[in-house]
């Protein structure tokens, strides 16, 4: 009995001399701060989420090969990955010894905001200024590249660098127009009666998708319609108190629930995907599909009828912003090679060449731009951005709306909450989420 | 020569169970690997977990303790609630319907299929049975969630050709549907795992039992009562177990098909965990749904295996 009670303890010392250094190094690793490593000027370790065919797939593309060329015996270690993928591991990325030496990220204040004030971004200010890139970015687009010490876009050091734009617009299809005898709307008003023809001739007009953004982007640009500057610094930039019950909200959810009865809307949308929209769009099921210019490539690419686009008629701002921001983790081993490949994607060429495939670039030469849809793009981006009409996305104020916004927009579309209730629930979410500062 | 021979029992005896007892502190080491992976894999972040469920934390930075603050907040969260009701639905989908039908397909597989059209038709139906088990979630959700589309999707575009345009629905996307649509997916998905084992378990049936009760003139029906149903009964308490844990930590086809909606109408605890943890990034808040959550699924899991030692001893009694 003594002899096994020993043999126990022995296999108990045993067992803790062996698993003592095994916890340790594990409480190590999983609480340890990023470790910023050492420079070998040799690699970049490049990530993003651009698609290979979109505008800023193929002009990202075209920057690698020019930096190689630039900087021979160096190597871009490109990996690709996907937004989500990005968007919900990068707090834990660059917390740690594996954060790439340059990153695409999504900007806002519950994104770039947020990791700028957990001090795992590189303040880029000095390198904006010494590059002269904040002379090539204007007003509008900068906004989401400087952050304030709580977080909040719009004033403080540069985070990120955004190296094209992006805004929503009306897609229509010109085919479908001219068939069923509807002119390009040019007001509100144009735009609803030719809804209701569509809606007559059996065609549900607007394409839409409830399980991701295009739904909320509708009930966004409603509210929009009724609001102004001041509106959007108290909803996005915490700038006074925002309520849901006011004028423009009010009448955004009511005017959407009430587009979903009237058959503008899909009742059967809730549960589609932005890319089941934009399908719908490119098959020439729907004629019309409210969305941003990154589809603008896609449709290009593959709308096989005419088309065209228009700004929202009626509403001085529409959402849109810069670009995703080209970030530098605070743990990046080669930040001057960093530097190099964002001064690429700034210059003439670059700039041009994402232009000319259906991006919206912040530096182009405009004599340079020689597709005639993309110069239209790029046209109406700058009515929007010299009448400073750039009001964002409605996810950015608090983390997780994006979830919200889809949930309760969901209720909108299959009738499940009234208006109201709908209103109350953005309102308590957003109040939970917002900074307390 | 009575005491010589209880003396070299005795002296036997001890030398077994001095083996017994050597044998069993070199088994030890072949334990060790095993024990120390479960605890750099289980203990250590479950308690790391716990840990972080006690403070208020977004992912980055330094936590502050909050001490039960979460825990509190999660009795008050209606969302939460939600989530854990969904749940049961699922253990239904997933535990008792999978476990119901499994049982009546893999008897009817072994009894009748396997006696009338061979043992190889019952295999190629079980394979056909358990092929879902093999798919990953993942595709397999894409897919159902092409056959569930409110527009050309599969089932609605059949049951328009058959002329029952008037039956047809937005699975996925109208809230008093969904649940059942996902329900119906997983039940697809889970009847493979039952039936396999099911059928395991009847290769192990005395076939003599079954005869006798045949000559006896008992029916199909009969001898699935009295014979298979008690005969299986600890393969019935595996499943179950089983079943009811995976329903109780559902997520890859809540995530592929609905992503918790049409306006949080699917929404499980995972699924709330995780959109807690990463798109809220309330990291201290997500940990509390997940330790809740990991403590349930223990404590279904340890009522699983103290039924089935029961039944097993009340079995073995009946025995002896």
């Amino acid at each position: 009995m003594l002899t096994a009670r020993r043999n126990g303890r022995r296999t108990t010392r045993t067992a803790v001399s062996l698993v003592g250094p095994l916890v340790g190094a594990l409480l190590l690793t999983s609480c340890g701060g990023s470790e910023s490593g050492s420079s070998d000027g040799k690699t970049l370790r490049l990530w993003h989420y651009e698609g290979p065919d979109s505008a800023m797939g193929v002009a990202w593309k075209a920057a690698v090969e020019e930096f190689e060329a630039t900087h021979p015996g160096v190597t871009v270690e490109f990996e690709e990955k996907g937004f989500e993928q990005i968007q919900k591991t990068a707090p834990m990325v660059l917390n740690s010894s594996e954060a790439p030496d340059l990153m695409e990220y999504n900007k806002g204040n519950a994104t770039a905001g947020l990791l700028s004030t957990q001090g795992l971004l590189t303040d880029l200010t000095a390198e904006v200024t010494k590059r002269g890139w904040d002379k090539k970015i204007g007003a509008g687009v900068r906004t989401t590249s400087q952050y304030d010490t709580n977080g909040v876009m719009g004033s403080g050091s540069w985070y990120g660098v955004p190296n094209y734009a992006e805004y929503t617009m009306v897609f229509y299809n010109k085919d479908l127009f001219k068939q069923h005898g509807i002119a390009e709307p040019t007001s509100f008003d144009e735009l609803t009666a030719a809804m209701d023809k569509f809606v007559a001739a059996g065609i549900t007009p607007l394409a839409s998708a409830g399980a991701e953004y295009p739904a909320q982007q509708y009930l966004y640009q409603l509210a929009l319609s009724k609001a102004d500057r001041a509106w959007v610094d108290k909803y996005e930039l915490y700038k006074g108190k925002t309520d849901f019950h006011d004028a423009a909200w009010t009448y955004g959810a009511e005017t959407f629930a009430d587009w979903v009865k009237k058959g503008y809307i899909g009742k059967n949308s809730s549960s589609l995907k932005a890319e089941d929209a934009g399908v719908s769009f490119i098959q020439g099921k729907s004629p019309i599909l409210f969305s941003g210019s990154w589809w603008y490539g896609r449709f290009k690419s593959e709308a096989k009828f005419d088309w065209g686009t228009f700004l929202w008629p009626g509403s001085g701002l529409t959402l849109g912003s810069g670009g995703n921001l080209w970030v530098v983790p605070k743990g990046a081993r080669n930040k001057e090679l960093a530097y190099d490949f964002i001064d690429i994607t700034m210059s003439k060429k670059i700039q041009n060449l994402l232009g000319n495939k259906g991006g919206v670039p912040v530096a182009a030469d405009p004599a340079a731009i020689t597709d005639p849809q993309a110069k239209s793009l790029i046209a109406d981006f700058n009515t929007l951005s010299g009448r400073d009409g750039l009001a964002f996305y409605p996810d950015w104020p608090a983390p997780g709306f994006y979830d919200v916004l889809v949930s309760e927009v969901q209720k909108l579309i299959t009738g499940s909450a009234k208006p109201d209730a709908v209103l109350d629930s953005l309102q308590e979410a957003y109040d939970k989420g917002v900074p307390k500062t | 020569m009575t005491v010589t021979v209880e003396r070299a029992r005795v002296a036997k005896d001890a030398r077994r169970q001095g083996g017994s007892r050597h044998r069993k502190d070199s088994y030890t080491l072949f334990l060790l690997p095993g024990a120390l992976a479960f605890l750099a894999v289980i203990v250590v972040p479950f308690l790391m977990n716990t840990g972080v469920s006690f403070t208020d934390w977004r992912g980055v930075g330094t936590p502050e303790w909050s001490g039960l603050a979460n825990y509190r907040a999660l009795m008050d969260d209606s969302e939460f609630w939600a989530s854990f009701r969904h749940s049961l639905f699922m253990v239904v989908a997933m535990a008792a319907v999978p476990t119901a039908v499994g049982l009546v397909l893999a008897a009817a597989l072994f009894d009748y299929v396997g006696k009338h059209f061979g043992s190889r038709w019952a295999a190629v139906l079980r394979a056909c049975f358990y092929l879902p088990q093999v798919l990953p979630i993942a595709v397999a959700g894409i897919v159902w969630s092409w056959i569930l589309a409110p527009e050309n999707g599969s089932l609605n575009e059949v049951l328009s050709a058959v002329g029952l345009g008037s039956w047809q629905q937005d699975w996925l996307g109208d809230p008093d549907i969904a649940l059942y649509s996902v329900m119906g997916v997983m039940v697809w998905v889970q009847l493979g795992f039952p039936l396999v084992v099911f059928m395991a378990g009847l290769q192990r049936v005395d076939p003599q039992l079954y005869e006798a009760a045949e000559l006896d003139g008992a029916g199909w029906w009969r001898r699935f009562r009295h014979i298979t149903l008690p005969q299986i009964r600890p393969e019935t308490y595996v499943v179950l177990t089983w079943c009811t844990i995976a329903a109780l930590k559902v997520f890859g086809a809540v995530y592929v098909l609905t992503k918790g909606g049409p306006g949080g109408a699917t929404n499980v605890p995972s699924y709330f965990s995780f959109t807690t943890f990463f798109e809220k990034t309330q990291v201290g808040y997500g940990a509390a749904v997940s330790t809740v959550l990991t403590v349930i699924i223990l404590a279904v899991s340890l009522i699983g295996l103290k039924l089935q030692t029961r039944a097993e001893d009340a079995e073995e009694g009946v025995r002896a």
